[in-house]
């Protein structure tokens, strides 16, 4: 796993696979300017370079305003960049596109259909046989712990609930990378806890290539391969962090584990430093 | 589930309405007026209003053109609202016209247009069409500016085109929106109606009732009224209830503050 760092090029990836992991995204040079008003502009990222590999686990972590869900969109081709470019596989992302599937934290389900009709969404748009599209969309349904639920409309669901539709609307249509714009950041502690167990239960069975964004550092070292850490004003990668933590990964074995401890603290010790107002939400 | 108080509940609207007739029908004895019918002269006069072959062509001439120029209004301004609030150039395009048309009272424009088009059923229709098209427009358009960015983006990353998205997307986010504006278009296709027969007298239900205010057919006038609010009011609980029909999917907060269904 290569990473194009901001700052420090002294960080090298422990090897632990021997098989090379090939990029499938690539930023490069990155820079994002807002117009704030009339006079000022806004720096919201400044020159992001990261290379994201197949099958990795990446959390981009930072204090609110680092412009972490922007790199996102970005990825996500939901937003240009002012300058510089991100790549998919080689090519230069210019729309949004079924190979990156986004789930935000917003949920941004279709009101008007039944969970089933969300989920099968992707699928007919693709193209799929209405029947084909059923099995499938069924199948994640009971996978995100919904079956049952099927008829239901998004307004009669949970928070919690409505999470794992996005997730399996977003998975029925197979993008090869996730993209998670802080989906559990809407969810009490509790319910988040368990969306994040069933994340990495089902990402471990086909590890598809995630980018999650988060404020949380417990949750970006329990999920993550890779964690990248920012700063704001402006944007910038301020850290690319290793989590060298074995695979499949249970929380209660992990939270009771120093190595994880360690990160955990090492990060938060970071998170504050680059959070000068200090207020770590 | 007929506990007393939602028995109350549900009887609470006739007996507003029995209230409304004694209390119509107290003032006009004590009044003892020719101009102003009791109220049980009225409801006599309905049925051979109903009953004349005459009048009810004309009120079903009436309905016919309401139906006509609601329906297009409907066709044309939908989309045109969803477009405006999804483009910023399509709006600041639209937005001066519509500024200046909407506090006209469309039958103010009547004259002219009669004048172009002379006093028949396009006239009417046209008047009705322009009466009904600015709230389905603005509701159309604040319920497509109201659509979540990030749906759109979900809808984009599954493949859907920009115009697949208007269509597919948001155009259901965007219904219970819309159809708070046509349900109070429909309120205005009725009053435009009786409005332009009272402008251009030539067939319709407001010829009628302005026919018969000119004759001192008193009752007849009443009974008129009354017709034509009974129209408005059955019209509204039928859309009231396609309308609740359609978006039951939607979260509560859309839900009509008034309803007759």
């Amino acid at each position: 796993m290569k990473v194009v760092p901001s700052r420090s090029s002294e960080w090298v990836r422990p090897v632990t696979s021997q098989k090379p992991a090939s990029a499938i995204i690539e930023i490069d040079r990155v820079s994002q300017v807002f117009q704030t008003s009339a006079r000022k502009d806004h720096l919201a990222l400044s020159n992001i370079s990261l290379t994201i590999e197949e099958g990795a686990f990446v959390s981009i972590l930072g204090p609110s305003g680092c412009g972490k869900s922007t790199l996102l969109y970005i990825v996500g081709g939901f937003v240009n960049p002012t300058s510089g470019a991100a790549k998919m596989k080689g090519q230069a992302i210019t729309g949004p596109g079924p190979d990156r599937g986004p789930v935000f934290q917003e949920f941004a389900l279709f009101p008007w259909k039944t969970v089933l009709g969300n989920v099968m969404y992707g699928p007919r748009q693709q193209g799929v046989r209405v029947a084909e599209a059923e099995a499938q969309s069924r199948a994640l349904i009971e996978m995100v712990g919904l079956k049952g639920y099927e008829s239901f409309y998004p307004k009669e669901l949970s928070g919690g609930m409505k999470q794992r539709v996005a997730l399996a609307r977003t998975l029925a249509y197979h993008p090869e990378v996730l993209l998670m714009d802080e989906p559990f950041g809407a969810l009490d502690a509790h319910t988040r806890t368990r969306l994040q167990n069933d994340l990495l239960n089902i990402w471990e069975r086909d590890r598809k290539t995630v980018l999650f964004v988060t404020h949380s550092v417990d949750e970006a070292v329990f999920l993550s391969d890779k964690v990248v850490m920012m700063s704001k004003s402006p944007g910038r990668i301020r850290e690319v962090i290793d989590i060298d933590l074995p695979r499949p990964r249970r929380r209660n074995e992990l939270l009771l584990d120093p190595r994880y401890q360690k990160y955990v603290v090492d990060i938060e010790r970071m998170f504050d430093e680059v959070d000068e107002t200090g207020s770590v939400s | 589930m007929t506990s007393p108080s939602a028995l109350a509940r549900r009887a609470a609207p006739m007996f507003a309405c029995i209230g409304l007739l004694a209390v119509w029908q107290v003032a006009s004895l004590a009044l003892k007026n020719d101009s102003f019918p009791t109220a049980i002269e009225a409801i006599r006069a309905i049925p051979d209003i109903l009953g004349d072959k005459e009048s009810l062509i004309n009120i079903l001439a009436s309905l016919r053109r309401m139906a006509i120029g609601f329906g297009i209004a409907v066709l044309v301004s939908i989309p045109l609202g969803l477009l405006m609030g999804r483009s910023r150039a399509v709006a600041a395009f639209f937005n001066p016209l519509l500024m200046v048309i909407y506090p006209v009272p469309k039958a103010a424009l009547m004259p002219i247009i009669m004048l172009w088009l002379g006093v028949g059923d396009i006239t009417k229709t046209l008047v009705i069409f322009l009466g009904v098209s600015l709230p389905v427009i603005y509701h159309s358009f604040e319920g497509a500016k109201a659509v979540e960015e990030k749906m759109l983006w979900s809808g984009a990353a599954m493949g859907l085109s920009p115009l697949q998205r208007l269509v597919r997307i948001v155009l259901p986010a965007a219904l219970p929106e819309i159809l708070t504006g046509c349900r109070t278009g429909l309120v205005l296709a009725l009053i435009t109606m009786i409005t332009s027969e009272m402008i251009a007298r030539q067939s319709g239900a407001g010829n009628i009732l302005f026919n018969a205010l000119d004759m001192g057919q008193y009752d007849t006038v009443y009974a008129m009224i009354i017709i034509v609010g009974a129209m408005g009011i059955c019209l509204d609980a039928v859309f009231e209830r396609v309308r609740a029909r359609l978006v039951r999917w939607s979260e509560p907060q859309f839900d009509m503050p008034l309803s007759f269904s």
